[in-house]
């Protein structure tokens, strides 16, 4: 029996795009995978196609799944396919094929029993929690001009889950979040909408130097910090369990001054 | 120089010095938690909170830094013997301003350093006085900076209630201490404190809230009063209180004040008296430990103070965690079959959370569970096995006998606060919240 391989993008829109054109091709499930890149062990019998992002099947996709399965659902799968690991885009696809044919559609992610919906699951979590991270880790640097400036490097690509929670907080402010292991902008104008750029955009930081305040106030807050903590109570472990070493190069509190 | 008196001003200090004085003087406070209340930002300011609450750094004790935690000042005119601020001790002293207050919040809001601020104060003339540079600071914070993110205040014990009455339109959550479990300890320590005085804006604060959420029933936008609830905290360790008497303390302050949270703090030897008593074994932190974890027990797991602990048997058990202890005392409930026990038998179970027990309750709808599916689910077999049945079997057979299971639940490598990777600060401000409970376990496996 053959196997069908559809080879799609890396991204929400290619995923969900793989998803659409597996329904198309009308043959059982668990004969048709999706994965983002041709298999290194080329299988026998396995027939391999590209297929482009087209963002009208992929919003046909989102459709169903939301009216389907839920808001919740949905940001879910959103999250587990911002995930770094490649079986992402297998798991969504089984998983999506597993509700589809369920009498409690609403109820899908309690099916765990399931391994694609539990993997769904477990990348989901995964995405939410790096991002959680860094909506407590992130710091901004207030730049010459008064903008403020932030770098991060995630495992996952949590940036547009987290510009959301900072444009509310911080709706006067000109900000910019970097993902510098993507290179990808989130740029927020004061009072405005915010929005993403890919690619060359660094010689933002690169240009401009930092702000008076950026000084005074970094040291006041890594001052702070240092005598929060209770000297009898001193528990490195605990702290670094806490806050994972990864995160700390991009922490003000603990950059060499 | 001998013998002279060195008068400490707080003029000529700058503020990096201020800030460190006065945040030093401050770390002996345990809350730091930014939940209770999720509020978005109106747009025209800066700031929101989550109701979750967010911590922003984790200091070299392992704490959670969420907020901005200084005193105003500590030119305090009381003399509480386990405080290092007491009249009586020669340390540097400082006031902040109001203004210097606000730039600070603001300027380390803006850069993500924190959630917002936790303003407390020693006692200067008066406690009224000393409330009304709090409301100051506060009122500027809020109307003219129009920071919409959290704050957190102490009403202090003795002030006038209209001035707690504001204070708590401003704030989102305020806290009275109680300072030491009984009014007999802090007779003895606290001289200038009395348990009535500090009841009393417990009660007005209650009073308060209940109150506001009538009025915000009738008028959704009245203003909110202290929306993230109230909190307290008492030190333990330096007053021979048993765990017994802080838990029955602890669950009346629940269910007669409504209180959103009750703190523990291991009592830290900063001043040498003799109503102190020494701890060569450094703070009582195991004993701090056992605390929280009962707390959690009655505050999401149903349990009562009296089926835990009782004047025969006033303390908690130092190898193993209440939860177990509670269950090995009572085998006859045991075991309990997972696919049929209600909710709450289920949360009774040791290796059982609140997460895990709601995702049990969930997942049995759509078929019978299995011991896999439970450690899928985030159950903690290596507890629970002795305590259910799933399909009517154990996962082993095993002898449901109390010496043979205590042997296997003790865990030489115990999750303490201060264990690599135990039940930790940030967990403890997890269950306060419980939806995230769920983002760590991911990562603590
Ligand atoms: S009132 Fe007591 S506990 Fe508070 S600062 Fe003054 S001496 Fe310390």
């Amino acid at each position: 029996m053959e196997e069908y391989y559809l080879i799609c993008e890396d991204s929400l829109e290619g995923i969900f795009t793989g998803i659409y054109d597996a329904y198309l091709m009308k043959k059982p499930h668990n004969r048709i995978h999706i994965c983002l890149g041709e298999d290194d062990n080329y299988r026998l019998f396995a027939v391999y196609q590209t297929h482009p992002p087209d963002e009208k099947k992929a919003a046909s996709v989102a459709r169903t799944v939301i009216r389907q399965f839920g808001e919740e659902t949905y940001l879910a799968i959103c999250r587990a396919l911002a995930s770094e690991k490649p079986d992402k885009a297998e798991a969504v696809y089984k998983t999506v094929a597993a509700g589809l044919a369920l009498k409690d559609k609403r109820d899908l992610m309690g099916n765990l029993s399931n391994p694609y919906i539990h993997r769904v699951f477990e990348l989901a979590r995964f995405t939410a929690n790096e991002a959680h991270y860094h909506v407590e880790f992130l710091r901004f640097k207030e730049l010459e001009n008064g903008i403020l400036y932030a770098v991060i490097g995630p495992k996952n690509n949590v940036l547009t889950f987290i510009v959301p929670h900072f444009a509310d907080r911080l709706p006067l402010e000109n900000f910019v979040i970097h993902d510098e292991i993507r290179n990808i902008f989130a740029m927020h104008p004061a009072k405005g909408e915010w929005y993403l750029v890919c690619g060359d955009e660094n010689r933002l930081q690169a240009e401009h130097a930092f702000s008076e305040g950026e000084k005074k106030y970094s040291e006041l807050f890594t001052s702070f910090f240092h005598t929060i903590a209770i000297k009898e109570r001193s528990n490195y472990g605990l702290q670094r369990n806490m806050l994972p070493i990864r995160y700390r190069r991009y922490m003000t509190e603990f950059q060499e001054k | 120089m001998e013998g002279e008196l060195i008068v400490q001003t707080t003029e000529n200090k700058s503020l990096m010095e201020k800030l460190g004085i006065l945040s030093d003087a401050a770390k002996y406070d345990v809350s730091c938690s930014s939940s209770g209340v999720g509020r978005r930002g109106d747009g025209t300011g800066i700031g929101n909170t989550l109701a979750a609450g967010i911590c922003h750094s984790f200091g070299a004790d392992g704490r959670c830094i969420s907020l901005l935690k200084i005193l105003f000042t500590n030119e305090c005119i009381y003399d509480c013997k386990y405080c290092i601020n007491r009249k009586s001790n020669d340390v540097p002293r400082a006031t902040f301003t109001p203004d210097e207050i606000c730039e600070l919040t603001i300027q380390f809001y803006r850069r993500n350093y924190i959630e917002g601020l936790f303003l407390s104060s020693g006692i200067v003339y008066s406690p009224t006085y000393t409330m009304e540079l709090i409301y100051e600071a506060v009122h500027k914070l809020r109307t003219l900076y129009r920071f919409q993110g959290y704050i957190h205040v102490k009403a202090i014990p003795g002030a006038d209630p209209q001035l707690i009455q504001r204070l708590g339109l401003l704030a989102d959550r305020m806290s009275v201490n109680l300072e030491l479990p009984t009014a007999e300890g802090l007779k003895k320590l606290a001289p200038n404190k009395h348990r009535k005085n500090i009841l009393s804006p417990m009660r007005q604060i209650q009073q308060g809230i209940t109150q506001n959420k009538n009025e915000l029933v009738v008028y959704r936008h009245a203003p909110s009063f202290v929306p993230a609830g109230q909190s307290t905290q008492m030190i333990v360790g330096a007053t021979p209180e048993s765990d017994y008497q802080v838990m029955m303390v602890a669950e009346n302050l629940y269910k007669k004040f409504d209180l959103k949270r009750v703190y523990y703090s291991a009592f830290v030897s900063v001043n040498e008296d003799k109503d102190l008593p020494a701890l060569p074994g450094g703070p009582p932190l195991l004993r701090e430990h056992r605390l929280y974890q009962a707390d959690w027990l009655l505050r999401f797991y149903g349990f009562e103070a009296q089926e835990l602990l009782s004047e025969s048997r006033p303390n908690f058990n130092i190898l193993l965690d209440p939860k177990a202890d509670w269950a090995l005392r009572h085998l006859e409930v045991f075991p309990v079959e997972i696919n049929r026990a209600d909710y709450h038998t289920i949360l009774r179970v040791p290796g059982i959370g609140v997460k895990s027990a709601q995702r049990i309750i969930r997942a049995r709808r759509s078929g019978n569970l299995t011991f896999d599916d439970l450690k899928k689910i985030g159950v903690t077999l290596k507890r629970a096995l002795y305590f259910i049945t799933c399909n009517g079997k154990m996962m082993y057979p095993t002898k449901l006998e109390e010496d043979y299971i205590t042997r296997n639940l003790i865990d030489r490598k115990e999750k303490l606060p201060f264990d690599k990777d135990g039940m930790t600060y940030r967990q403890l401000s997890l269950f306060d919240d419980n939806s995230e409970l769920y983002w760590k376990q991911a990562v603590s496996g």
